[in-house]
C-alpha cells in the first residue's frame, strides 16, 4: 500500500473538484438518452470509477458486506477468485471479468446490480475501459499527504491581499463570477471580534477603530484582539465540542465531575498560543512524556471527558470498553476526520481500514488505569488559579519565615480538587486487546498488538506504538490529515463551512473539498513555516480579502451559488449559542469578565433538572457570577442549559465536529422571554436612561450599543412608534408578586426597556455579517 | 433636512405607523411575508426558497398510503413486569420458590442476580377478557375492558439490559448516543399538522426526566428542529413560552411587530432569505404562545373526561398527560411521547418492589391509559393514531437476589429476552396476541418482535418506509433501525 507516485496523485487530486462535474455531465448526458460522446481516453479510479462503484456497488461488496465474498475496497479483494469460483475482475480484459457480464446481463436475476436499475451505458463503458487499462486502484486524496503547489496566477490581483484570496479568486474567475466589495470598517470590526474573542467591539473600540487611517490599522486589531484573553475562551469553545466536555459523567446519574481544570487548560493554550503539535501531545498522552508538568497531566482529561455510568448493575467493564471506544472515535474524528468509529463493528463500508486495525489503534488506549469507578479514578489534586497564588504565596512565606504550625494549617485549609486524568498501567498490567467481533466486547475474536493502519504513514522512527506514540504520529508531519482537517476546522468556524463540509469525514464519502489546492496549501503552511501556531493561521485567514468582502446577496449571487461554496461573498452567520449569551451581556453592560474556575450556574428556570435518578439540583450561583460568559455555564450532559441548546450547542456526550445550526420559533422565545434577555434589556434600556432624557437619543444609543450603527430614519422611526405605542402593565411591582430580586428578568421596566427587548431580537443582533 | 424630503418622511412616518396599527388589530398573519412580495426584485427567489427553509416541520406527504396519522407513545420507564400484568405462565407459578436450574443460568449476564436464585411465580391473578380472551392480571381493571382493541405483542426482545442504553435503542434504534430519536425521525419524514404546536411533544410524569435524559427525544445529527419539544407541567409548559409579567398579548403583538418590520428593512437591504425565515419564525412563536397553553390547559375539559381520565388539572400526572396527550392528537401534532417512571421493580425498595409500589403504579396508569383509548375511539380518532406501551426490557422470571441474598421485597431482574409491549388503533389488528414465550416467560419460542421490528412497524404504519427514511451523516445513509427490523406483517389490521 505505500507505494505511491505523489505526483501523479497529486495531478488527480487537483482535477477532483472537475471531476465531480464530469461526472455529473455524463450522468446527465446519459438521461438524455446518451446522443453525447464520452470522450474519455484515460480512466481514473478516483475521478470516474470509485464514485459508481460507491454508490452502485458496495454496499453489498465492500466493507460491511462481502457478498459473494467479493469487496471492491481492496484491489487484492477485488481481483480474486470469489465464491462463483470466477474473476470480477481481470485487469486488462474486460472481457473475461465477470463485473462487465453482470452489469450489462439483460436478465434482471442475474444483472447487477442486484434489484436496483441497471447501470447506464456511460457508465458500463467507464468500467470496461478501466479494466481493460489495468483496473489500477488509487488511494482517495485525502490519504495522500499534500504537496506544494504554485498559486495561482489571477487577473484581478488588485483584491488579493494573501495567498487564500488567489486560491478564491482564480475558481471565481473560472466560474465568472466576481468577488463582493470589501465590507465597512463597522461591520467588519463587529465581524472579526464575534469571530475572534465571541464578544463584539464596544463603543469605544469601533470608534477607534473608524479613526485609525494606518495602512496597518486592520492588522493591528486582528493582533490586538487575538492578543485578548478573550481569544482563549472564544476557540477553547470550538475545542469543547470535541472534546465533549461537560461538568458531569453522563449515562443515567450523571452525577458531578469536576473537570473544568481541563477547561481552563485549554483557554491557557490558546491564549498562550500553544503550537498544535504540542497541543495535540499534550492532551492524548502527556502522562506519558518524561517528567510530565502539572499542564501536561492536567491536558489529559481530555480523554477523561468520556462518559462514565453510575447506574447500579452495570457492568464496569463493559462501560471501560465504551470509554476506551469514544476515545479511539473521538481521536479520529479530531485529528483525522474519519469515521473511524464505522470499522468498530466491521471493516469500512467505504474507506480502506480493516477492522482488525481498528483495535489496533484500540490496544494503544486499552492500558490506562481509570475503569469507569465511581470515583473517577486516577486523579490528580488540581487548585482554581486564586488558590493557587495563595499556595504559592504561603510557600514563599514558610521559605522566607520558616515553617509553623499557622502556615501549615492555612495551606492544608485550601482542599484540592480531584481531576480526573489519564493514567498508564505498568507494563507488567497491560491488558490483552482483541478484536470485538461486529463490536461486540463480550465476542472476542483476535489478540492484536497496538499499530496504525496500514493505509497511513507508519510510526515516526524510534516511537513506541503506544498513546505517545501515536499522539506523535498524528503531528509527525507524515500524516496526511492531521493538518487539513484542523486548518479545515478552523476555516470553518470563520467561513462558515470547511473546504470540505464535513468536517468529520474527509474519507472518500465525505463531500468534495471546494478548493482542494487551498485546503492543501493551508495545510502545507500550518505545519511547515507556521510550525502548527494556531494564531498566526488564523491571523493568515482573517486577513485575507476573501474574509473582509461584504456579505451582501446578491440576487444574481444567489442564484450561480446558492450556499455560497466559492466564496464570491463572505458568509451571513447566525451566532452560536455562545455567543448570542456572551453578546446579549456584553452589549447591556452586564458581561462579567471574570475567567476561569469550577462552572457557574446562571438563571434557569425550574424544574429542568428533576430527573429520575438523581438528586443534584440547580442552584443559581450569586450575582455578578450569573453574568459570566456562557463557556463558564455548567454543563449537565443529559440536560444542557437550555437556552443555548435552543441555539444548537451540543449536550457533550460524544464528540461534535460541526454544529447544523437551525433557525426556529423556539429561538424567538429565548431572546423575546428568557429571563437572562430580559435582563439584558432591562439594563440596556437603563443604560440609555442614564445617558439622555430624549428618547431619540436614547434609541439611537442602545441601537448602537447594540449593532454599532446608527439607525436609518425608517428603522428610527418603527422603533418610535413601538416606543409610543406599547402600553405597559402599570401595576406596581408587589401587585404583580415579583421578587425584588427577579423583578429585572420578570418585566420589561419601561417602554425604553420593550424597544431594548425588540433590538435584542432583531436578525442582524443574532448575525454575524 | 428640505422641506420636500419633510413631507416626504411625514408621509412615510404616516404611513409606516398606519402599517404598524393596522397589522396589530389584524393580526400577524403573513403579513410580513406579504408586505415583501411585492417590495423589490429580489424576493421572489426569495419566496422560493423560503417554502423549504421557513418550516422544515411543513406536512410532507408520506411514501405510501398510511393507516396512522400520528403516534402516542406510553413509554414505562424502568420496565414493568410482563409476569404481572399480561404473559400469564401458570407453570411458573408452580416453580415458585424453587431453586433457579443452572440451565437457566449459564451463560447469561444479570444486572444483579447472583449465584442461585429462586423462581418467582407471577404475583397476582390472571382472568382473560373481552371476545379476544387476553389475560390481563387483577392489576389493570379498566385495561381488561379494552383489550378488544389491543394488540398484544408477548414476545418482545432487545439487546440491552441497562435501562440507559436499552431506552436509547428504543427511542433511537442504537444503544450509542448521537443517533435521532423516532420522533425526530417521523416529524423529518412527516413534518407537522399544526404549525403553531410542536410536532414532536414530549410529556413527563411529574416532570423528571428518564434515565437516558433528554437524548431519548435528541435529534442527534438532524437539524434540532426535529428535536422533542418538552410540555411541561409546572412553569411554561414550553420552554420561554410566557411574556415578561407586564406584557400583555396586545403589547406583545406590538414588540413582535416591530421586530419584524425592523427585520423586513434589513431584508431590504442585505438580501438574505434566512432573515425572511427569521421573520416566519417570530410570528410563528407569536401563534404559539396562544396555541401551547390553549392546548396545554385541560381545565375546561368537561367532567365526565376527567373522571374517565382521572385526572386533576394543575396536577404533574401520567393521567393528566394522557388527556394532554389525546389534546395535542386532535390539534395535529405528530408524535406524542409520554414518559412514566418508576416501574424498575427489583424489589430493592418498598417504593418499587412487585408486592408493593408496584400496585401503586398499576393504578397510576391503568385508569388513564384504558381512559385514553376510549376517548379516542369515541372520538373517531383511534383510526388514525397509534397508540404504543412498553417498557425498555422484560424482568426475569427468578427472583432477584441482590448480593446473593434474599430479599425483604419481592422483585425480579431485568430481562433482555422477554417482555410484552402493546399496541392500539392507526392500522393495527385489534384483539390479537402475537408472539409466545416459553413456559415460564424466559424466553420467546414463537413470533419474536426485536426493538427494531417494533419501530419498523410503527414507521410503516406511519406510510414510511424504515430502510428508505435516510439522512445521510459521515459518509452514509443512517436509518432509525439501523441494519435491521421487519415489518410485522400479521399484525397489520
Amino acid at each position: 500500500m505505500r507505494i505511491r507516485n505523489r505526483q501523479f496523485f497529486k495531478s488527480i487530486y487537483i482535477k477532483l473538484f472537475m471531476a465531480v462535474w464530469i461526472v455529473l455531465v455524463i450522468t446527465v448526458s446519459c438521461q438524455r438518452e446518451e446522443t453525447e460522446e464520452i470522450n474519455l481516453t484515460a480512466i481514473d479510479y478516483n475521478l470516474h470509477v470509485r464514485p459508481i462503484i460507491n454508490k452502485n456497488c458496495i454496499v453489498c461488496h465492500g466493507g460491511v458486506k462481502k457478498s459473494s465474498n467479493l469487496s471492491f475496497l481492496f484491489r487484492e479483494e477485488a481481483l480474486a477468485v470469489n465464491k462463483s469460483g470466477k474473476r470480477a475482475i481481470v485487469p486488462g480484459d474486460a472481457a473475461k471479468s465477470e463485473m462487465i457480464s453482470r452489469i450489462k446481463n439483460q436478465d434482471p436475476e442475474v444483472r447487477m446490480p442486484m434489484d436496483h436499475a441497471p447501470l447506464s451505458k456511460a457508465e458500463i463503458e467507464i468500467l470496461t475501459k478501466w479494466i481493460d487499462q489495468g483496473a489500477l486502484w488509487k488511494d482517495h486524496w485525502a490519504y495522500v499527504a499534500p504537496e506544494a503547489t504554485d498559486i495561482p496566477k489571477v487577473k484581478n490581483d488588485n483584491w488579493v491581499e494573501n495567498p487564500i484570496d488567489q486560491f478564491i479568486l482564480d475558481r471565481l474567475e473560472k466560474e465568472g463570477l466576481e468577488p463582493s466589495e470589501p465590507t465597512d470598517k463597522t461591520t467588519l470590526i463587529r465581524r472579526v471580534s464575534l469571530d475572534i474573542r465571541g464578544v463584539p467591539p464596544s463603543i469605544d473600540e469601533l470608534n477607534q477603530f473608524l479613526i485609525d487611517d494606518a495602512e496597518n490599522a486592520y492588522e493591528k486589531l486582528v493582533d490586538r484582539l487575538l492578543d485578548s484573553p478573550q481569544y482563549g475562551e472564544r476557540w477553547a469553545t470550538m475545542w469543547l465540542d470535541l472534546a465533549r466536555y461537560g461538568d458531569t459523567k453522563g449515562y443515567q446519574k450523571d452525577l458531578h465531575r469536576n473537570i473544568w481544570k481541563y477547561r481552563d487548560w485549554l483557554i491557557d493554550a490558546f491564549n498562550q498560543n500553544m503550537p498544535f503539535d504540542e497541543f495535540t501531545i499534550a492532551q492524548l498522552a502527556g502522562d506519558l512524556l518524561p517528567n510530565p508538568t502539572k499542564d501536561q497531566l492536567i491536558a489529559t482529561a481530555f480523554h477523561r471527558n468520556s462518559m462514565t455510568n453510575d447506574e447500579s448493575g452495570t457492568d464496569n467493564e463493559e462501560f471501560r470498553n465504551s470509554a476506551v471506544l469514544d476515545r479511539v472515535n473521538t481521536t479520529w474524528e479530531v485529528w483525522q476526520g474519519t469515521t473511524f468509529s464505522c470499522v468498530q463493528c466491521h471493516s469500512h463500508p467505504y474507506d480502506p481500514f480493516r477492522h482488525e486495525e481498528y483495535y489496533e489503534f484500540f490496544a494503544a488506549f486499552n492500558n490506562t488505569e481509570d475503569a469507569d469507578l465511581q470515583p473517577e479514578i486516577p486523579f490528580m489534586d488540581v487548585y482554581t488559579k486564586a488558590e493557587e497564588a495563595k499556595i504559592d504565596s504561603i510557600k514563599n512565606w514558610i521559605v522566607q519565615n520558616g515553617n509553623s504550625t499557622n502556615a501549615k494549617n492555612k495551606l492544608d485549609s485550601i482542599k484540592p480538587t480531584k481531576l480526573p486524568i489519564m493514567k498508564e498501567l505498568e507494563a507488567d498490567k497491560h491488558r490483552v486487546s482483541y478484536v470485538f467481533v461486529k463490536g461486540n466486547w463480550m465476542d472476542k475474536g483476535e489478540t492484536v498488538t497496538s499499530g496504525v493502519p496500514d493505509l497511513m504513514p507508519p510510526l515516526p522512527e524510534g516511537e513506541k506504538a503506544d498513546r505517545l506514540g501515536m499522539a506523535k504520529w498524528l503531528v509527525s508531519g507524515e500524516n496526511p490529515l492531521t493538518a487539513r482537517v484542523t486548518a479545515n476546522r478552523f476555516w470553518a468556524q470563520l467561513f462558515g463551512k470547511g473546504i470540505v463540509a464535513t468536517l468529520d469525514d474527509f474519507g472518500s464519502q465525505g463531500d468534495v473539498p471546494s478548493h482542494p489546492e487551498l485546503l492543501d496549501w493551508l495545510a502545507l503552511e500550518f505545519q511547515g513555516e507556521m510550525n502548527w501556531d494556531m494564531k498566526s493561521l488564523l491571523k493568515l485567514m482573517v486577513t485575507s480579502a476573501a474574509y473582509k468582502q461584504s456579505s451582501k446577496v446578491t440576487a444574481e449571487g444567489l442564484e450561480k451559488d446558492p450556499y455560497n461554496y466559492l466564496l464570491a461573498r463572505a458568509p451571513r452567520l447566525r451566532l452560536s449559542a455562545e455567543q448570542v449569551r456572551d453578546q446579549v451581556l456584553a452589549v447591556s453592560g452586564l458581561l462579567n469578565k471574570k475567567m476561569f474556575g469550577p462552572s457557574v450556574m446562571p438563571f434557569q428556570p425550574e424544574g429542568v433538572w428533576k430527573v429520575i435518578s438523581s438528586n443534584a439540583k440547580w442552584v443559581m450561583s450569586e450575582q455578578p457570577e450569573t453574568y459570566r460568559r456562557a463557556i463558564y455555564t455548567y454543563r449537565r450532559k443529559t440536560s444542557p442549559y437550555p437556552s443555548m441548546s435552543t441555539f444548537d450547542s451540543p449536550s457533550g456526550e460524544v464528540c461534535l465536529s460541526r454544529r447544523i445550526n437551525t433557525n426556529t420559533p423556539l429561538q424567538a422565545l429565548v431572546t423575546l422571554n428568557d429571563p437572562v434577555f430580559v435582563e439584558a434589556a432591562n439594563a440596556l434600556a437603563n443604560l440609555t436612561e442614564q445617558k439622555s432624557d430624549d428618547m431619540e437619543a436614547q434609541i439611537k444609543y442602545a441601537f448602537q450599543s447594540a449593532l454599532l450603527r446608527i439607525p436609518s430614519q425608517q428603522e428610527m422611526l418603527i422603533m418610535k412608534i413601538l416606543y409610543q405605542e406599547v402600553n405597559l402593565e402599570t401595576k406596581p411591582i408587589d401587585e404583580l408578586k415579583l421578587e425584588v430580586a427577579s423583578v429585572n428578568r420578570e418585566v420589561l421596566k419601561t417602554p425604553m426597556s420593550v424597544v431594548a427587548n425588540a433590538i435584542l431580537n432583531l436578525d442582524e443582533f443574532v448575525t454575524r455579517q | 433636512m428640505n422641506k420636500f424630503q419633510e413631507a416626504y418622511f411625514k408621509q412615510a412616518e404616516f404611513e409606516t405607523r398606519r402599517h404598524f396599527l393596522k397589522q396589530c388589530t389584524t393580526g400577524l398573519g403573513a403579513i410580513a411575508m406579504g408586505s415583501l412580495v411585492g417590495c423589490g426584485n429580489n424576493t421572489e427567489r426569495g419566496l422560493d426558497k423560503l417554502a423549504g427553509m421557513a418550516n422544515p416541520l411543513m406536512p410532507k406527504p408520506p411514501m405510501f398510503a398510511p393507516k396512522a396519522k400520528r403516534v402516542i407513545y406510553l413509554h414505562m420507564a424502568g420496565a414493568p413486569s410482563q409476569l404481572e400484568l399480561f404473559d400469564y405462565k401458570p407453570e411458573l407459578q408452580k416453580l415458585d420458590g424453587q431453586d433457579c436450574p443452572p440451565s437457566l443460568l449459564e451463560g447469561k449476564r444479570f444486572a444483579f442476580i447472583e449465584g442461585t436464585p429462586k423462581m418467582l411465580g407471577p404475583l397476582y391473578d390472571f382472568k382473560q377478557h373481552g371476545e379476544s380472551r387476553a389475560w390481563v392480571s387483577d392489576r389493570l381493571p379498566h385495561f381488561s375492558k379494552v383489550v378488544d382493541d389491543v394488540s398484544f405483542l408477548k414476545a418482545m426482545h432487545t439487546d440491552q439490559f441497562n435501562h440507559a442504553p436499552a431506552q436509547l435503542l428504543f427511542h433511537t434504534g442504537s444503544p450509542r448516543l448521537g443517533r435521532p430519536s423516532m420522533g425526530s425521525w417521523v416529524t423529518y419524514g412527516l413534518g407537522s399538522e399544526n404549525e403553531n404546536l410542536p410536532g414532536f411533544v414530549v410529556l413527563v410524569s411529574g416532570g423528571k426526566t428518564p434515565s437516558a435524559g433528554k437524548s431519548v427525544w435528541g435529534s442527534g445529527f438532524l437539524p434540532s428542529v426535529y428535536q422533542g419539544v418538552q410540555c411541561r407541567s409546572e412553569g411554561d409548559p414550553v420552554m420561554y413560552l410566557s411574556d415578561p409579567k407586564n406584557i400583555s398579548r396586545d403589547q406583545k403583538e406590538k414588540i413582535i411587530k416591530g421586530i419584524n418590520t425592523l427585520n423586513e428593512e434589513h431584508y431590504k437591504e442585505v438580501g438574505d432569505p434566512e432573515t425572511l425565515t427569521r421573520i416566519s419564525q417570530y410570528e410563528m412563536a407569536f401563534k404559539m404562545q396562544m396555541s401551547v397553553p390553549e392546548a396545554m390547559d385541560i381545565s375546561k375539559e368537561p367532567a365526565y373526561i376527567h373522571e374517565m381520565y382521572g385526572t386533576e388539572p394543575g396536577k404533574a400526572s401520567f393521567a393528566n398527560n394522557c388527556l394532554l396527550a389525546r389534546r395535542l392528537a386532535e390539534r395535529g401534532s405528530r408524535f406524542i411521547q409520554l414518559f412514566d417512571w418508576g416501574w424498575d421493580g427489583h424489589g430493592a425498595g418498598k417504593e418499587e418492589a412487585l408486592d408493593h409500589g408496584f400496585k401503586d403504579k398499576c393504578k397510576d396508569v391503568d385508569q388513564a391509559m384504558s381512559a385514553l383509548l376510549t376517548d379516542l375511539k369515541q372520538r373517531g380518532m383511534l383510526e388514525e393514531t397509534l397508540v404504543v406501551w412498553g417498557g425498555e426490557f422484560g424482568r426475569t422470571p427468578m427472583r432477584e437476589n441482590r448480593g446473593g441474598k434474599e430479599m425483604v421485597y419481592k422483585g425480579r431482574d431485568h430481562l433482555l429476552e422477554s417482555f410484552t409491549m402493546w399496541m392500539a388503533g392507526g392500522g393495527v389488528k385489534p384483539g390479537i396476541t402475537y408472539g409466545e414465550t416459553d413456559e415460564i416467560g424466559y424466553y420467546g419460542i414463537k413470533d419474536r418482535t426485536h426493538v427494531h421490528d417494533l419501530q419498523a412497524t410503527m414507521l410503516h404504519l406511519l406510510g414510511l418506509d424504515h430502510e428508505k427514511l435516510t439522512y445521510d451523516f459521515q459518509g452514509r445513509p443512517f436509518r432509525l433501525t439501523d441494519v435491521s427490523g421487519n415489518v410485522i406483517e400479521k399484525i397489520l389490521a
